[in-house]
């Protein structure tokens, strides 16, 4: 709607240092295009300053009603739920300010950080004039996170307030929270396999890990932080037909880790073509939480192939630095969980697979 | 990433790949390079290929990750850090591309200095096992072999050893899991792609024998057990027969010697269907290749426990193995055997613990053994495969035979056919070097005591034995097992058979009574070569004594061979000549006392000789009447030349006897007496007592009783020479000198006017004729040797003989006819050679039968006895030409002796 109307003011924003700070490229879906936008990198509790300039046109004058400069931090959905109309007043209003923000489709839901103060009083724009401003120790809650159904974004916005309507600017932000601890423990095993597939690895030994022992495991997950990670045994099969150990080293891991592990082979009867270890990232959205359940795979990494036989071990090693992943998180709106899942495909191309969570954090 | 669908695009995609991957390294692009190279391993994920084909696209990119390793090596540190690039080339996506690239990063820095060599190492290895498929996995793992081959760390044998023979772990089982892939109908196929593909789990092993180098304690503690027992445990037949192949052939021998025993045992635990006599073969060969090589060291370091492992092993397989069939346990033994002979060459009594052995195996074996099987020992008791050099003489032979005892056991239960052929590869070997040998100087045998002989001959028995009766006894022992399976059905005709057979094999006998057999002729030659091998420094009469000793030992195992005697006989009785000519000579040179003793014995001798002559007749009779005829007139010459008349005239009657009771034949009656005449003819010591006189008469008595006229008319003449007898230069005698010949020149005319009228008498005048010319020149013999006045033969009475040949000749020339007239010959002559003119001869043999000689070298000289009225022309040329030779004979005598001139002609 702005490339119609030419705006009478041009609103800059320059965030102070930004050329050497670090940035971060975000995929940016703008149409049909997906495009790069690289934004700089903010961590939490670090101030965010810069110098705003308005400038008007050659001997216009623009009156206003004040210039204010405001830090926002929302978590942005394309569905809510269908019962979410609640609150629908207030998306509306926000989203005719956010639309060249992020996916037109997506709506705020939430601004968990919105912090303004004016620039300038009322009066009139005649030169161009510029204002330093100054976020002191910023805190920010979330991580910046651009997702199927949500995203997390953080913006720094200058408002020129008008009789008619207001000029607007936003500058975005992306922020990575650091040494973030484990936000769920690792409740290691579901059983929950929304896909149709056929998917027949069960649990064996299932009882140790699940349900019964969850409090135990988060103690002992917390405290694993701090002493040596275990390692996590996974015992599965198909019976009499399959049967494998499958053990990787710990269940947390940081973005920048390797996994290692091993799978051990008691007993095969299929013949197997490949197997692959996959990471699934799980985004959960919604009011009520697993409303909505997104998966998409972050990492395919063949291990074996051919058909090994009884008593073979196949190694693990899976270096997680290289790739693109989403640390865990939640809050009221969504949650991410990711997951490690391994993929036994067999000659006659059935699949058979076994997911177990694991929990990833960024670490500086 | 997705591989081609074809081989040849795979190919193409893989060089193709090779070159950008190339061009990148030149722009130093190395990600884009290792995006390329990625591409490229790509290819190697491709399933369904043979092998070969696999093959084929490894090696393509085995050159070009070569290419990538160098420059890697070029750059590091400078332009990357090989320890990142480890971790970089790790997010590969899929496996075997993600492997290819680790080995081609991680070689490449363990070439650099500071590399964490034994990680890497480890590291490496350990991944390879993400590829489970056997083809796939085998590429990958000799990958990473012949990358690391110069670059494990030098000091660290024990590691090295463990890498390595981890690698061949995982790769034999590899192996023999692509046994149990895929349909079973493809098994065979599975089998032969196993093959193909064995020389990579092989070079494993040749990497194991490089590292161990000369470290033979961590090849005896840990390598060898190590392999073995994968070897052993992976219970796989085409892996077992191989890598025991493998390592026998791989290591060296000093190393086989001194693991002998674990080597051995390891065999014990195989699969049943492993053929261990294989394995055994190559470590036999090259134990033996061992001493080949070493015959120029010292030697003595020979460990002389080797036949005692061996044997042990023996008796231990024997026992783990009662499965075993004979097919795999003889040749086995023959291996063993072979490997005594050439470590231990003079000591006998270990291969007679192997055919002791090899003789019990045989008796638990209970059931005849087939025919099929019967080639093993044949190998083994002719030691064939072992002879091949030649290095085994007759001496060595005949020693086996005379020093184990189980040698002869072992021949003795095998079927009388394999026996006969073995002892006929023996004899064969006996003879043939004992005539190449010089030996006299160095005789192959040595038989001086009766003992040696027996054995030598008792394992003759079967040859010696009739060979009709014994394939008799052979063949009616099938027809019975036969008629015991099939019950009452071939009752009837298995009682027949076996009388038919022998019906024929007996008339057989009959009508070919000499057919040539080269089985007893064998035996004839052994005879002789027993005799000749006698120590000829033994005093002259223990000699003696020990000659007569074995013959008679000779003769009575010859016996066995009843009508086969007629073979082997004759050469006992040659033998007893030879004796009494040697004590003929020892009496000359002795006096008195030993005189006496060796003229008895020179008598004594004859009478054996008679008895032999006898027994041959007793058994042999009539089929061999002409031999023994002969045999008795060679004995009556030899007693006549050592004026022994008695003896001579002796065997002269009986002789006689034989040609009155036995010589029907006409043909060989003629023969028989002009053999007769020859003999007498010569004879000297029968004067006495009118002996000669007689024996004269009764030779010309049956030879004008012989049945054609011809024939009476030749042996008429020839017998005249029988009162006319020549000088023999050798006793002494000459022509002028001598002046008691006995010479009765009425008696030779009388012969000769009865030859010629029996020739004039015979029907077929160019025979009447031809025999007139022959009489011609017997006439002019013996105008020659003597006057007329002695011989009776006057000029006159050649001079009519002269006139009556021509007569006849004249008439023979009225009956020739003109060539163009007979129509046959024409066409004969047109057919054979119309260019040109046949000139067919004839001749006329001894026995009077008309032999056409074609002048051309065509086809053999036919014989016909009859006159052939075709070819009359030609027969008439016989006598005209005949004549016309002796009227030129007596022109030239004319010039040297005047009395020719006397002959009108």
């Amino acid at each position: 709607m702005s490339l119609f109307f030419k705006s009478p003011v041009d609103i800059e924003i320059l965030l102070d240092g930004e050329e050497s700070r670090k940035h971060v490229d975000v995929l940016n879906s703008v149409g049909s295009k997906t495009l790069k936008d690289s934004i700089p990198l903010y961590e939490d509790g670090e101030s965010l300053s810069g110098m705003v300039t308005l400038r008007v046109k050659e001997g216009k004058r623009v009156e206003h009603l004040g210039v204010k400069i405001s830090v926002i931090g929302s978590i942005d959905m394309i569905k809510v739920n269908s019962s979410g109309g609640g609150n629908g007043g207030s998306t509306k209003r926000l989203s005719a300010s956010s639309s060249s923000l992020s996916d037109s489709r997506k709506n705020p839901v939430e601004q968990f950080l919105c912090i303004s103060y004016d620039l300038c009083p009322a009066g009139e724009l005649q030169h161009a004039q510029s204002y330093s401003f100054m976020f002191k120790d910023l805190g920010k809650r979330y991580e910046s996170y651009k997702g199927k159904n949500v995203d997390v974004s953080y913006y720094a916005k200058v408002t020129v307030i008008r009789k008619s309507t207001d000029i607007a600017k936003t500058k975005k932000f992306w922020v990575n929270i650091y040494n973030q601890v484990p936000v769920s423990p690792a409740a290691i095993i579901t059983n929950t396999n929304p896909r149709p597939t056929n998917s027949r690895l069960s649990e064996n030994s299932d009882a140790v890990n699940t349900g019964t022992n969850d409090n135990q495991n988060t103690i002992q997950t917390e405290s694993s932080l701090r002493k040596e990670p275990q390692p996590v045994k996974l015992d599965i099969g198909i019976e009499n037909c399959l049967h494998i150990e499958f053990e990787f080293s710990k269940s947390k891991y940081s973005l920048k880790d390797v996994i290692v592990g091993r799978i051990y082979f008691l007993l095969t009867r299929l013949k197997i073509k490949h197997m692959e270890l996959s990471l699934i990232t799980r985004e959960s959205s919604g009011l009520h939480s697993s409303n909505y359940l997104i998966d998409s795979t972050a990492i395919r990494y063949e291990i074996m192939d051919g058909s090994p036989v009884k008593g073979e071990t196949i190694p693990i090693r899976l270096f997680l630095g290289g790739y693109d992943l989403t640390p865990d998180m939640s809050c009221n709106y969504f949650n991410i969980k990711n997951y490690l899942s391994l993929v036994i495909v067999d000659e006659d191309g059935r699949r058979y697979f076994k997911q177990s969570e694991i929990v990833l954090y960024r670490t500086r | 990433m997705s591989y081609s669908e074809t081989l040849e695009q795979a190919i193409s995609t893989v060089k193709h790949q090779a070159v950008q991957m190339q061009r990148c390294l030149q722009q130093r692009k190395l990600m884009d390079a290792l995006k390329y190279a990625s591409i490229m391993l790509t290819e190697l994920r491709k399933p369904d290929l043979s092998p070969k084909q696999y093959y084929e696209l490894y090696i393509l990119i085995f050159d070009s990750l070569s290419i990538l390793s160098s420059y890697l090596v070029e750059n590091h540190p400078k332009g990357h850090h090989l320890a990142d690039l480890y971790e970089l080339v790790q997010y590969a996506g899929n496996v075997i591309p993600r492997l290819y690239l680790m080995i081609t990063v991680g070689t490449s820095y363990l070439k650099c200095p500071d590399s964490p060599r034994e990680e890497i190492l480890k590291d490496m290895i350990e991944m390879c096992r993400g590829v489970q498929n056997p083809i796939r996995g085998l590429f990958l793992r000799y990958y990473l072999s012949q990358r690391t081959k110069n670059l494990l760390p030098p000091d660290l044998f024990e590691f090295n050893a463990n890498f390595v023979i981890t690698n061949f772990i995982e790769m034999n089982k590899l192996w023999v899991r692509l046994q149990h892939t895929g349909p079973l109908r493809q098994r065979e196929q599975r089998t032969r792609e196993r093959k193909e593909l064995q020389i990579l789990v092989g070079s494993q092993l040749v990497r194991l024998s490089q590292i161990v180098d000369d470290n033979i304690q961590l090849y005896k503690d840990q390598i060898l057990p190590t392999v073995l027992e994968q070897a052993v445990q992976c219970r796989d037949v085409v892996s077992q027969e191989y890598l025991l192949d493998a390592i026998c052939q791989v290591f060296p021998d000093e190393f086989h010697l001194v693991t002998l025993d674990q080597l051995l045992n390891s065999t014990l635990h195989l699969n049943p269907e492993v053929s261990i006599n294989k394995v055994i073969l190559t470590l036999t060969d090259r134990l033996k290749g061992y001493m080949d090589r070493n015959e120029d060291d010292d030697s003595k370091k020979i460990d002389n426990n080797l036949f005692e492992v061996f044997w042990n092993y023996l008796k231990n397989l024997d026992e783990e193995r009662p499965d075993l069939s004979l097919e795999q346990f003889v040749p086995l033994i023959e291996s063993i055997l072979g490997l005594s002979l050439r470590w231990y060459p003079n000591d006998l009594q270990k291969l007679n613990i192997l055919y002791k052995f090899t003789t019990k195996k045989c008796k638990d074996y209970g059931k005849v053994i087939p025919s099929e099987l019967e080639y093993l020992f044949l190998n083994l008791l002719t030691l064939k495969n072992e002879n091949e050099s030649g290095l085994l003489n007759a001496n060595f032979y005949y020693e086996i035979v005379l020093q184990c005892d189980s040698f002869r056991d072992l021949l003795s239960i095998q079927s009388v056919a394999l026996q006969r052929n073995i002892v006929s590869k023996l004899l064969d070997i006996f003879l043939q070097t004992s005539s190449e040998t010089d030996t006299q100087a160095n005789p192959s045998l040595v038989i001086d005591s009766k003992t040696k002989l027996d054995s030598l001959l008792s394992i003759c028995e079967t040859f010696i034995m009739d060979k009709s009766s014994v394939s008799a006894a052979d063949k009616r022992k099938p027809q019975n097992d036969e008629n015991n399976s099939n019950g009452i059905r071939t009752k009837n005709g298995s009682f027949d058979k076996p009388v038919l057979v022998n019906n024929n094999e007996e008339n057989n006998e009959n009508e070919s009574s000499w057919k040539l057999d080269p089985d007893q002729e064998k035996l004839a030659k052994l005879c002789h070569l027993i005799i000749r091998s006698i120590n000829k420094s033994l005093p002259e009469k223990k000699n003696i004594e020990l000659q007569i000793e074995l013959l008679f030992s000779i003769k009575a195992w010859f016996l066995k061979g009843g009508k086969n005697i007629k073979y082997t006989f004759p050469a006992i009785v040659t033998n007893f000549w030879k004796l009494i000519r040697m004590c003929h000579l020892l009496s000359i040179r002795s006096k008195s006392k030993k005189k006496l003793f060796y003229e008895n014995l020179i008598k004594q001798l004859f009478k054996y000789a008679s008895r032999c002559i006898n027994d041959l007749f007793n058994i042999c009779g009539s089929s061999f009447a002409d031999s023994l005829y002969k045999l008795n007139i060679q004995s009556a010459s030899l007693a006549d030349q050592l004026s022994l008349g008695e003896i001579a005239y002796d065997f002269f009657s009986q002789a006689f006897t034989i040609f009155e009771e036995f010589l029907n034949d006409s043909r060989t009656q003629f023969q028989a007496l002009v053999y007769m005449a020859q003999a007498l003819q010569k004879t000297r010591s029968l004067h006495e007592d009118t002996y000669y006189n007689s024996l004269v008469v009764r030779c010309t008595l049956h030879s004008s009783k012989l049945l054609k006229k011809q024939d009476q008319c030749r042996a008429v003449y020839l017998c005249s020479h029988l009162w006319w007898a020549t000088e023999i230069a050798l006793i002494g005698e000459e022509e002028g000198i001598t002046t008691d010949f006995y010479r009765e020149g009425k008696r030779v005319l009388e012969c000769l006017q009865r030859s010629l009228r029996i020739a004039d008498s015979t029907m077929d005048n160019v025979q009447s004729s031809e025999l007139m010319v022959e009489i011609l020149n017997r006439c002019l013999y013996y105008f020659i040797h003597g006057n007329e006045h002695q011989t009776h033969v006057s000029v006159k009475y050649i001079n009519g003989l002269i006139e009556l040949i021509k007569t006849n000749l004249r008439s023979l020339k009225m009956e020739q006819t003109d060539i163009d007239i007979d129509p046959q010959r024409l066409s004969e002559l047109h057919l054979d050679d119309p260019t040109l003119p046949l000139d067919t001869t004839f001749i006329i043999g001894m026995d009077g039968s008309y032999i056409n000689v074609s002048q051309k070298s065509g086809p053999a000289p036919s014989i016909t006895s009859k006159l052939n009225s075709t070819f009359l022309n030609e027969m008439i040329q016989i006598p005209i030409q005949h004549f016309n030779r002796t009227c030129e004979y007596i022109y030239d005598q004319r010039e040297v002796d005047d009395r020719f001139k006397v002959i009108v002609i």
